[in-house]
């Protein structure tokens, strides 16, 4: 039978009668089935049950599969615990409008209206263009947006986030909410208590809370402050009446009244500036024309609790009263007239400024003997123009590693560009551009190194007659000398007659008494020891009568460009075979250690000045004579005058707290304008001031002829001119005693003089001092101040 | 160093002349202010946060102007008197620079500028000793308050800029005296005012301290007595120096309430020795710093007001 016929024999009729109301439970059974549960159903349900349709069983028996119990839990909870609804659900089947945010107040939206389609001419009917009523007006809730950010910063808007950080603080609010109301019951008041606190105005709210504070961390108080009460103005507030009971000083109860309104209204100035910011209007002043209706509104406060309570009001009025009655003061006594005259004196009194700088005040020479480890010892080279003396101390750098192979190879590619590749090493101290292209020192060249036993400081003087002024400068800040001689024929001739000669009586007549002569470039004559013998001996008698004394005296032959015994011994055979004696460095460690003026006023002769970068716009170097001195020091800047005090400190390019007499120093002075300061200045301390003279008398040892005439006067870097007044007498050069006749018209070289010179500037000079004399480039005389 | 890139205005003040015709005799004595204040009350303040959008954090700060009740003379402008006026940015923390080296905590950088306009005596554009000696003092203040733990490998910019300064002394003085006279008593009242703006502005930024800091300053001064027979010193709160004939020390503390904490302590001045104290009734040293952080606590209840003003708005908005 094919499936045609099935649906054509089809009863539809049969069919159609089966199907009992759109059921799909057909069977008989099923319906027998549910026919006993419904009965049964209905034996269990309640007496008030009966609105419950069979349908409305039968559907429940079906769902819950003839399961009884179920279907009537299922009935009761459904249809008997709100019957209400379930008709109400039955009457109204229209659609529903839904405003979820806008709420419609006024018009009532009756359910008859709903039951048409929805007219927007309805719903505006009597609804008047403009001026909605506000009863009709919708109320836009704005939406919660989480508080991001720091508290501050632009103040308008909030603060942009991304969107990871958006949906994490999101997920923070979320979490927030629920917290909140979970433990919304409890924390709820106790937020409002403790706001409430902390809001109960400025005066009061910081009295409440300081002594509960003061309890709490009693071991955070200032240890070294004595007071046996940290609040004493706390405490006479909270007992007026004490205060009343202590007039028996003049002095005025100083707490501060709790009444104090300490916030001021801003001034014009301030009120333009935050006007925009401003909600509320600005207060208007008296002058200002104001509206009539507008006068009386007084401008709302942004805290109430600004001003002063009641409670204040009146304290601050018992505590004024107290005070009136305590400044009066008791009449005067003949003790009080006498504190009035001691008052005058301290008025008299000039107050003296403090330093800028805070002073460590450290007992210097303390410190100094503590650290002294290494003797200190400046030198200077010297000698005839092209003795070598920058190569060797180039050379004596390189060699003890002070410089490195890099620059060096660096200065004798440079060196070989310009055609001079023997001046590589000078070029470790001539620094400057004018230096390295004319091949000669112009100035000073300062360089340190140290030893096992000993911190050197090298001066590098200028061999060139036309620099001996520097010569003298450097020459000023030795302890002792080098002398290097040019042993090469021809050359040690033309030296001894020409800065040798010069330059050792210069460093003699500075106060030099020790000197080490270097016979430079004895590789040129082959190690000749017949020639170091020959220059040993005039130098050395050249020296001597000088007044150098012969111990103090020592010949080292050497060679500056290859470095044989200046540190290392020489190993070539023409020396070794007849010298065996130190090298130049173990020599120069054989000083021993010079005294230091350390206890004597301070004093210190300007070397440089120079700007010391952004933070130190005025430095300046030199080495202390004598005395000591530390960081926020005064100091007093001769011949100017003018007071200016130590910002900070260094020592050999290394900052330092203080500093004694023999050390080269960086001073960073502060209060003081450049234009009072030049070099060759002095800086003393205020307390011993060096005197400015114009006129001194000082011992001479002539080197030319001296007679009354213009000369310069040398004196480390400072130097001016003068002219030699009078000849007073001529000096025995033993006994120091004055021979011949008074007065005498001409002063031969060599012989001894006492002379008064004069100045045409005033400058400092004090009596040990020793200076030098020129006159027309030449040295002439140099001496002893007296 | 003097500023050569710009025009500088003369460097006394610009007054109008004053013709003799309206000089009386002691019309300059007159005219000298006095404080009308109780030793013990401070000038009223007036504080905000948050005024330089473009900084983390800002605040301005004044102190109100003195009222010359005495004025009878035509009033010159140049000669009024007027209030403190600071204002100051917080800019950080942010991160260092490449180039700097590694810092365990915050570095904290202040700098103090008086407008050249801020004294009578105009100030130049480049910063002076004093305007560095400030910002030191400003930096000690604030270091002990900042926890600077927190932030690591990065910065933050104090910049206070004076728009208006104290006066050193009253106006008439200095015209006596020569500019020797004065001993830079107004600084002692631009830094406590600077303590307590920065903090301030600190606490705008949302930089976290241990405490809010405030400044304040005692002075001992010497009232205008009769000459030869000086009054006794008395001891003030927040001293106006163009009130006082002299001034005899003065304190600044940087007082951390809570905590009963003093970050900074300046002392100016000379008050004597201890045998000179007890026949001349003045005071200690201590004393002087007792005050002074009495007057701290004064401007810390107004910090702390305007610190929750600005709050109370940015939480309700």
């Amino acid at each position: 039978m094919s499936r045609h016929k099935l649906v054509k024999n089809l009863d539809l009729d049969d069919e159609m009668d089966d199907y009992d109301g759109g059921d799909d439970y057909a069977d008989d059974d099923t319906e027998e089935n549910l026919r006993l549960g419904t009965i049964r159903v209905r034996e269990e349900l309640p007496e008030a049950s009966g609105h419950i349709t069979d349908r409305q069983i039968q559907d429940a028996l079906w769902h819950y599969y003839y399961d009884v119990d179920k279907s009537v839990a299922y009935l009761i909870k459904e249809y008997m615990a709100k019957p209400k609804k379930e008709q109400k659900k039955k009457v109204a089947g229209g659609f529903y409008l839904f405003f979820p945010t806008l709420q419609v107040h006024g018009g009532e939206l009756s359910s008859k209206a709903c039951s048409k389609p929805f007219s927007f001419a309805e719903f505006f009917k009597d609804t008047p263009w403009l001026n909605v009523p506000p009863e009709r007006q919708a109320v836009f809730i704005a939406p919660l947006y989480p508080r991001g950010g720091l508290l501050g910063g632009s103040s308008d808007g909030a603060p942009k986030m991304s969107k990871l950080q958006a949906l994490a603080a999101a997920r923070k609010k979320k979490a927030q909410e629920q917290k909140a109301s979970e433990s919304s019951g409890v924390e709820k008041p106790m937020a409002g208590l403790s706001l409430n606190e902390s809001a109960s105005g400025p005066s009061v709210g910081s009295e409440a809370t300081e002594p509960s504070s003061a309890l709490k961390q009693p071991s955070r108080r200032f240890p070294l402050l004595k007071r046996k009460d940290s609040k004493p103005h706390e405490k006479s507030q909270k007992a007026p009446p004490h205060v009343e009971k202590e007039p028996e000083t003049n002095d005025i109860p100083m707490s501060i009244s709790p009444g104090d309104l300490d916030q001021a209204e801003p001034s014009a100035f301030a009120s333009t500036m935050f006007n925009s910011r401003d909600r509320s209007p600005p207060k208007h002043s008296a002058n200002l024309f104001t509206l009539p209706y507008a006068a009386t509104a007084t401008p709302a406060t942004t805290d109430p609790f600004a001003g002063p309570s009641p409670d204040d009001v009146v304290t601050a009025a018992q505590s004024k009263v107290a005070s009136g009655k305590g400044g009066k003061g008791p009449p005067k006594t003949s003790v009080e007239k006498k504190t009035d005259q001691i008052a005058n004196g301290v008025e008299a009194l000039k107050i003296d400024d403090t330093p800028k700088v805070t002073s460590k005040n450290l007992d210097v020479l303390k410190e100094f003997e503590q650290k002294e480890k290494k003797n200190e010892a400046n030198f200077v080279v010297i000698g005839h123009v092209d003795a070598g003396k920058s190569t060797l101390m180039g050379r004596l750098l390189y060699d003890l590693k002070v410089v490195d192979q890099r620059t060096i190879d660096r200065y004798r590619k440079e060196a070989e560009k310009m055609g001079k590749s023997s001046f590589a090493l000078a070029w470790v101290l001539d620094q400057g551009t004018e230096e390295r292209t004319r091949g000669v020192t112009i100035d000073i060249a300062m360089n340190k190194f140290s030893t096992n036993k000993t911190n050197f400081t090298i001066l590098d003087a200028p061999g060139h007659r036309d620099f001996i002024p520097n010569m003298i400068a450097g020459a000023s800040q030795a302890d002792f000398a080098v002398l290097v001689i040019d042993a090469s024929t021809g050359s040690f001739e033309s030296g001894l007659k020409g800065q040798t000669k010069e330059h050792a009586l210069l460093v003699r007549s500075m106060g030099v008494s020790r000197i080490i002569i270097a016979v430079n470039k004895l590789d040129t004559v082959a190690w000749s020891q017949e020639r170091f013998d020959e220059i040993s001996q005039q130098v050395s008698a050249f020296l001597t009568s000088a007044g150098f004394l012969p111990k103090n005296v020592a010949f080292i032959p050497c060679s500056g460009l290859h470095g044989d015994n200046i540190v290392r011994k020489s190993t070539e055979p023409g020396l070794t075979s007849w010298y065996n004696g130190p090298t130049l460095v173990e020599e120069l460690d054989n000083s021993e250690p010079i005294t230091r003026a350390l206890t004597r006023p301070l004093r210190i002769t300007i070397g440089d000045i120079f700007r010391g970068g952004v933070q130190n716009p005025l430095s300046i170097s030199g080495r202390i004579e004598s005395g000591s001195l530390q960081t926020g020091d005064a100091l007093l800047a001769q011949p100017a005058g003018e007071k200016c005090f130590i910002k900070a400190l260094e020592v050999d390019s290394e900052p330092a707290d203080w500093a004694v007499a023999g050390q080269n120093v960086t001073i960073h002075l502060s209060d003081i304008d450049p234009i009072h300061l030049k070099v060759g200045d002095v800086l003393c301390s205020p307390t011993s001031p060096i005197k400015i003279i114009k006129e001194f008398t000082a011992k001479v040892l002539a080197f030319e002829f001296l007679t009354p005439m213009q000369i310069d006067v040398h004196r480390g870097r400072l130097h001016t001119p003068g002219r030699i007044r009078e000849i007073v007498s001529l000096l025995d050069k033993g006994s120091g005693a004055p021979t011949g006749k008074k007065r005498p018209r001409i002063v031969k070289p060599a012989q001894l003089a006492r002379v008064i010179v004069e100045l045409e500037a005033a400058v400092p000079l004090e009596a040990p001092a020793r200076v030098v004399l020129r006159s027309n480039g030449a040295t002439v005389a140099a001496g002893l101040l007296e | 160093m003097t500023d050569r890139r710009r025009i500088n205005g003369p460097s006394g003040g610009t007054s109008a002349p004053v013709y003799s015709k309206y000089l009386t005799k002691d019309a300059s004595d007159l005219d000298r202010p006095t404080r009308t204040r109780a030793p013990n009350v401070l000038r009223k303040m007036f504080l905000k946060t948050g005024v330089t959008p473009s900084a983390s954090g800002s605040a301005y700060f004044e102190l109100e102007a003195l009222k010359n009740q005495k004025a009878v003379a035509p009033g010159l402008a140049s000669l009024s008197t007027s209030g403190l006026k600071l204002t100051c940015t917080v800019h950080g923390p942010r991160p260092l620079p490449k180039s700097a080296p590694f810092s365990p905590h915050i570095i904290l950088t202040t700098h103090v500028k008086y407008a050249p306009f801020a004294t009578r005596k105009r100030r130049g554009y480049v910063r002076d000793s004093t305007e560095r000696d400030l910002g030191v003092h400003l930096e000690t203040a604030l270091r002990g308050v900042i926890i600077g733990d927190r932030w690591p490998k990065s910065g933050v910019e104090v910049i206070i800029t004076i728009l208006e300064g104290e006066e050193d002394q009253w106006w008439g003085d200095d015209r006596g005296r020569g500019s020797s006279g004065s001993g830079d008593w107004g600084m002692m009242t631009v830094l406590s005012g600077c303590i307590t703006v920065a903090s301030a502005a600190i606490a705008d930024a949302g930089i976290d301290c241990v405490d809010v800091v405030a400044g304040g300053v005692a002075a001992v001064v010497r009232g205008s007595g009769d000459i030869g027979k000086p009054s006794p010193t008395i001891l003030v709160l927040d001293p106006a120096p163009s009130e006082h004939q002299e001034i005899v020390a003065a304190c600044v503390v940087a007082y951390l309430p809570s905590r009963d904490e003093i970050t900074d302590l300046w002392v100016k001045g000379d008050i004597g020795h201890e045998n000179q104290r007890s026949l001349l009734q003045t005071y200690s040293y201590e004393d002087l710093a007792d005050n002074a952080v009495q007057a701290a606590l004064g401007a810390h209840r107004v910090l702390v007001g305007a610190l929750k003003e600005t709050a109370d708005m940015k939480i309700r908005r």
